[in-house]
């Protein structure tokens, strides 16, 4: 039992205080059992109360500390590691939120949020009285990572683990490198196309020799945890064998019979069953698509290169730690939206790009020479009635730019930019004042009234209540109609799943907190890059990319990973070994062992999670979770139900 | 301290101490590496720390700041100056640099200081304070923030009088008018560049009367009245002491504007300005919060719910450019702008108005390189060599750049901004122990 | 609640879960999405380590109900949180049944990681309930 507990109730600088009497919540607390001190402070987390804390806790030997502020997500571990500087075992500290729980939660009602701060705070330290001092449970750690994804972000992680020391595993799911970035040719900011910076990616990771990368292949399986994840690497063979002249290639993919859209082109080409992604093609191996191939047998006839005899495989890797860089997709409209899949001259921006990219002199779709392009913006991003509420980001740059390469490419494009407010943040606003100087034609509704597409007369029309000419109704008849897609979680995010890698209100993957923890999830060991967090640009998606392997790289660099000491433990003398325990542990944690003449069950402290799945089980009750004990939980409880003291 | 000419090895010099630079420094220094942080102001946390809470999650800046602060001041592998410059930078050679270190003299043994204010109590001249944006004022002996890292004192002494008053009333005898300026001369094997931006002064923009009406200030100085360490605690208009309660928003001041020589668009202005217009709607719940505006750029996680989240609570948005603002008799403001909606020009009144003011490059540190140069991007940005693959490489092989040095960037993209600095820069590091 | 007399107000114990639904709480306090003050929150790690000797002693003791915010399919630990946590509420619903109490005295919910507006409405008529069931013991 403690007899010297110190106390710190914060203000928040009035987040708190403005809501919650916090000296009220002192004076009630401060003739509690075992509280030797109680103050209220501006800024618990300031650095000046920190010293204050630490001079505390030394010069009045305080043996337990209790501070009310905000969530423990953001700051239990700073107050933690004040009692650890201060030579107090870091586990005798309690925290208690009063802020996000309290003071935030019943704004409306200042009595109620006082007492509920009071009860709060006394539970708080009811558990810290029975706090004892812990050490941490120390494992080893892999050193090496798991990077799945290899598009601009995974590839740039990739290189950059590998050249900090790092051994690394670059899991690409489809049979080429380069992602989303490989699709497009010269990007926005530099004159650089996709394929080159692919390129140039792509050649850094193929010469790091602690770089491994798996094309085809994905993980099926994750045991373990952070500093020591097995996952299981599902690779599925290409077919096709490293020498090949290029002859009988093209040979091979001219006999193979089987068609199908081309995903690489959005669709609007065709591709066959044996494949490569022109000009992207990284590996330059091609693979055969054996979800459409009919084993005709055509293409091993004309070329000897093809091996229908290679296997799946199935590989075993142990990593420390793992960096989703998984990306997004685009936008895929619904039949009808903006006439999509409906009227043939309405197609999406990334399959634009991809019919710049074929047309070399004059821009053609479906036969037809384009003149006037009409862009419809926000397409899936900002809707007003469906999901995607949030703004793709990058869109209005891209289009821009796309809408000058046109101009620039081809003779006599009109461009007509319809836009619900046109985003160019920082930089980019010059490319935005380029095109208008250009003569591009902006007109803007917002999400409440946008835009028609209609088709009559064998002309397509879009119809606008113009924003920027005092919503006069506005007609313009496009050869093309460009739906500027925004960006979309992935439609297969099943590693999310696997991994248990939460999402946002936006279904991205969800970083721990935007500014203190950017790049990492509440998942330990795991951490988020690129566009699969959110939209972002390519500079973007790099920085948080190099970001995520700083943090992966921190996690296992030592070789050592201290985990959490508050795990299972098991009462001796109650045990009577049934197995229930061992039946619910998700990680095999338990052994079981010979104690005084009977079998017992035994907790592995480097292995088990302290989930808790176990306690519940046990006939028997002999089972508790150290940090959360029976006597822990009930006496906050008894604490909780006592009578208002206001 | 006070050595003269005094020389130090670090592994990196990291030239400012806000977000960006003090991730970066942070970064390094747990994996190992010496740093030298050298911060211009008297405290480090940069912008951030004097904000009031941040978009879109509406945080306290102070939470998220001052622990992040605290772990650097007390990190045994950062090494700290405040009120210091870096001069006379040099490139020697692959992972070989030399910088000069100008420390100007803070006339406090800051590791003495208690930060009991009886110097401030003491002192006899008022000034204005800096650090509240000239909205109240400070003493010649003074610590410049409550949640200031070292909050300890520091002598003004341009202003200071030399009347003694503080060096009697401080009870552990750290003021010392002996100190002098001081040159240090440091060698390290690379420098992260995170030295941050400039606010748009509004005077460069007459037709807005900044400076003349007393009711205009900047989103900086709101910031200020809504932050928890704010002078007035609660918003009150500078001219006459009144509450607000019709507060006007004039976004793009100083961006997105040729004639004054910043075409580029700054990227947080739009967010701070909701975020504000929130915190007002909240503080003053009477007041009415009207945002002029062009395009609203909120296009980062979270953003463009946060806009439709003051759409909802009532902030009024108004397409529109605002042409002039001129001051009443009473104090109130008139605006003529341009509703582009309408299509025709408009005047409303308000009785405060504040300049949403954009983010200009702070050019000094390219003047610091001398051998070779630092280039600049068009805008006077630090270039970003290879913006695409490695954003934080700049023209000088081992300097890297970190935060908003290389553009507008808001606080989760300096963040990332800085964590990129430090891989790219432990990476070079690395190639020069190999 | 706006007049700040909270006695009246039934007593909830939330179990939350660390890494799930405990975040979700916290974001309705970012919200300021409202709910009684007289709701209490003990984070534990998964919601299927929740003894059923817990929910017993807090009912017990005083509370009016005990809301098991529960992980679901999103735990951490494993896809077989959702029927361990059910078999917890169904094991501690006998043992209610068994001392006469009221087994809806124990309720739970899925609660995800931003599942910041469906936590608050289940408290919240959770709490009517609660209300109700409290009036109707005072008449009786």
């Amino acid at each position: 039992m403690k007899k010297k507990i110190g106390v710190y109730i914060c203000h928040c600088g009035g987040n708190i205080s403005d809501y919650v009497d916090v000296e009220k919540v002192r004076q009630a607390v401060e003739n509690e059992g075992g509280v030797f001190l109680s103050k209220t402070t501006m800024f618990a987390c300031a650095d000046s109360n920190q010293k204050d804390m630490v001079s505390d806790i030394k010069e009045k030997q305080l043996d337990g500390v209790v501070v009310a502020s905000c969530s423990p997500k953001l700051h239990l571990l700073t107050f933690r590691g004040v009692a650890e500087r201060a030579g107090l075992n870091k586990y005798n500290y309690v925290h208690a939120n009063i802020r996000e729980q309290v003071s935030w939660a019943h704004s409306d009602n200042k009595t109620g949020a006082t007492e509920k701060a009071i009860h709060i705070v006394k539970a708080a330290i009811a558990k810290v009285r029975n706090a004892e001092s812990l050490e941490p449970v120390k494992v080893q750690s892999t050193k090496a990572v798991a990077v799945v994804g290899a598009g601009v972000a995974g590839m740039r992680a990739a290189i950059e683990l590998a050249e900090a020391g790092a051994e690394v595993f670059l899991i690409e799911r489809e049979f080429f490198v380069g992602g989303r970035v490989s699709q497009w040719d010269d990007l926005c900011i530099t004159d650089e196309t996709g394929k080159e910076l692919i390129t140039r990616l792509y050649d850094r990771v193929m010469q790091h020799k602690h770089v491994t990368l798996f094309t085809g292949a994905e993980i099926v399986e994750n045991k373990g945890s952070v500093g020591n994840f097995e996952i299981k690497v599902k690779v599925t063979p290409r077919h096709f064998k490293l020498q090949c002249s290029g002859g009988e290639l093209q040979k091979a993919i001219d006999v193979c019979p089987v068609e199908v859209p081309d995903e690489f082109n959005f669709n609007i080409t065709k591709r066959k069953a044996i494949y490569h992604n022109y000009p992207s093609e990284y590996p330059q191996l091609p693979a055969i698509d054996m979800k459409t191939c009919t084993r005709c047998g055509k293409c091993e006839a004309v070329c000897n290169a093809v091996d229908f005899s290679q296997k799946t495989e199935y590989l075993n890797i142990k990593v420390g730690s793992i960096l989703l860089a998984t990306g997004f997709d685009p936008y895929e409209p619904p039949k009808g939206e903006f006439g999509y899949g409906e009227i043939d001259n309405v197609i999406t921006l990334p399959q634009f790009k991809r019919v710049i990219h074929y047309n070399d002199k004059r821009l053609i779709w479906q036969g037809k020479e384009v003149k006037n392009i009409a862009y419809i913006y926000c397409v899936g991003s900002r809707q007003l009635n469906g999901d995607n509420k949030y703004c793709s980001r990058y869109c209005c740059t891209s289009t821009i730019h796309t809408a000058i390469t046109a101009k620039n490419k081809y003779k006599g494009i009109h461009n007509f930019h319809f836009n619900r407010g046109i985003r160019t943040y920082g930089k980019a606003e010059v490319r935005y004042d380029e095109s208008s100087r250009l003569g591009d034609v902006y007109l803007q509704s917002f999400e409440y009234d946008p835009p028609v597409v209609e088709a009559r007369d064998g002309q397509t029309f879009v119809k606008i209540k113009d924003v920027l000419t005092a919503n006069k109704e506005l007609e313009v008849a496009a050869d093309l109609v460009v739906l500027v897609t925004g960006m979309v979680p992935r439609k297969d995010n099943s590693i999310a799943g696997l991994l248990k890698v939460p999402k946002g209100r936006d279904k991205f993957f969800n970083e721990i907190h935007m500014k203190l923890r950017p790049v990492e999830t509440v998942i330990d060991g795991v951490t988020i890059a690129g566009a699969s967090q959110g939209p972002k640009n390519i500079m973007e998606s790099m920085n948080s990319a190099l970001s995520a392997a700083t943090k992966s790289f921190s996690l296992i660099d030592s070789g050592e990973l201290a985990l959490e000491p508050t795990v299972a433990v098991v009462n001796k003398e109650a045990c009577e070994w049934c197995g229930k325990c061992d039946e619910a542990c998700p990680y095999s944690a338990f052994e079981k062992v010979e104690k005084d003449g009977k079998m017992i069950a035994k907790v592995i402290p480097s292995v088990c999670k302290g989930c808790g799945m176990c306690l519940p089980v046990c006939p028997s009750n002999a089972l508790e979770l150290i940090g959360l004990s029976d006597h822990d939980v009930e006496s906050m409880i008894d604490v909780l139900i006592e009578k208002d003291t206001v | 301290m006070q050595q003269e000419n005094r020389k130090l090895n670090f592994d990196v010099l990291v030239v400012g101490g806000g977000i960006a630079g003090g991730e970066s420094a942070l970064n390094l220094a747990n994996l190992g590496y010496k740093v030298l942080l050298v911060e211009k102001e008297l405290s480090i946390g940069g912008k951030m720390i004097l904000l009031s809470k941040v978009f879109p999650t509406l945080d306290c800046a102070a939470c998220i700041t001052t622990p992040k602060v605290s772990e650097i001041a007390r990190h045994p592998n950062i090494t700290i100056f405040t009120g210091a410059e870096a001069k006379n930078i040099t490139k020697k050679g692959e992972h070989q640099f030399e910088a000069v270190v100008l420390k100007k003299p803070r006339y406090v043994v800051v590791e003495d200081c208690t930060g009991c204010q009886l110097c401030e109590e003491a002192c006899p001249v008022s000034v204005t304070d800096e650090y509240q944006y000239g909205l109240a004022g400070r003493k010649a002996a003074f610590i410049p923030f409550s949640i200031a890292s070292p909050r300890a004192a520091a002598i003004d002494i341009e202003n200071c009088i030399l009347c003694g008053a503080c060096e009697r009333a401080c009870p552990t005898n750290c003021i010392d008018f002996t100190q002098t300026e001081e040159e240090v001369l440091v060698k390290i094997k690379s420098v992260v560049v995170a030295t941050g931006f400039n606010l748009f002064d509004p005077l460069k923009i007459p037709r807005y009367n900044y400076g003349k009406a007393k009711n205009i200030i900047t989103s900086m100085q709101m910031e200020r009245q809504l932050a928890p360490t704010r002078p007035y605690n609660t918003i009150l208009r500078p001219g006459d002491g009144k509450m607000p309660d019709n507060i006007a928003y004039v976004l793009c001041t100083g961006s997105r504007d040729k004639s004054i020589g910043n075409p580029i668009c700054s990227q947080i202005c739009c967010m701070y300005s909701i975020k504000q217009a929130q915190l007002l709607m909240g503080a003053l719940p009477m007041a009415d919060v009207t945002i002029y505006y062009l395009h609203i750029r909120a296009f980062g996680k979270g953003f463009n719910e946060f806009y439709a989240q003051a759409q909802d609570m009532g902030v009024e948005f108004v397409k529109g450019k605002v042409g002039k603002i001129t001051e009443k008799e009473n104090g109130n403001l008139m605006l003529r702008y341009e509703d582009i909606e309408a299509g025709v020009v408009k005047e409303a009144e308000h009785d405060m108005v504040v300049l949403s003011v954009g983010v200009l490059p702070n050019m000094e540190i390219s003047e610091s390189f001398k051998t070779e140069k630092l280039a600049l991007d068009p805008f006077n940005f630090v270039n970003q060599s290879d913006v695409l693959a490695s954003p934080a490489k700049t023209s000088i092989e081992g300097v890297f750049v970190a935060g908003t040095a290389s553009g507008p960037m808001d606080i989760p993209d300096s963040i990332l901004s800085g964590g990129a600095a430090s891989a790219e820069t432990t990476s070079y590091l690395r190639r020069a122990s190999l | 609640m706006a007049g700040g007399k909270v006695n009246n107000s039934p007593k909830i114990l939330v179990f939350s879960t660390e890494k799930i639904s405990d975040p979700a709480i916290d974001m309705a306090g970012l919200l300021k999405l409202h709910y009684p003050p007289t709701v209490y929150t003990i984070p534990v790690p998964c919601s299927s380590a929740i003894k059923p000797r817990w929910i017993m002693h807090a009912l017990e003791q005083g509370f009016d109900g005990v809301f098991i915010a529960a992980d679901g399919t999103d735990c951490p630990y494993g896809e077989s949180c959702t029927t361990k946590t059910g078999e917890i509420v169904r094991e501690t619903m006998e043992q209610l049944k068994e001392k006469g109490m009221d087994p809806a005295r124990l309720k739970m919910a899925a609660i995800c990681s931003v599942c910041s507006e469906p936590f608050v409405k289940h408290v919240k008529s959770f709490a009517e309930y609660l209300g109700k069931e409290k009036e109707v013991n005072a008449v009786e």
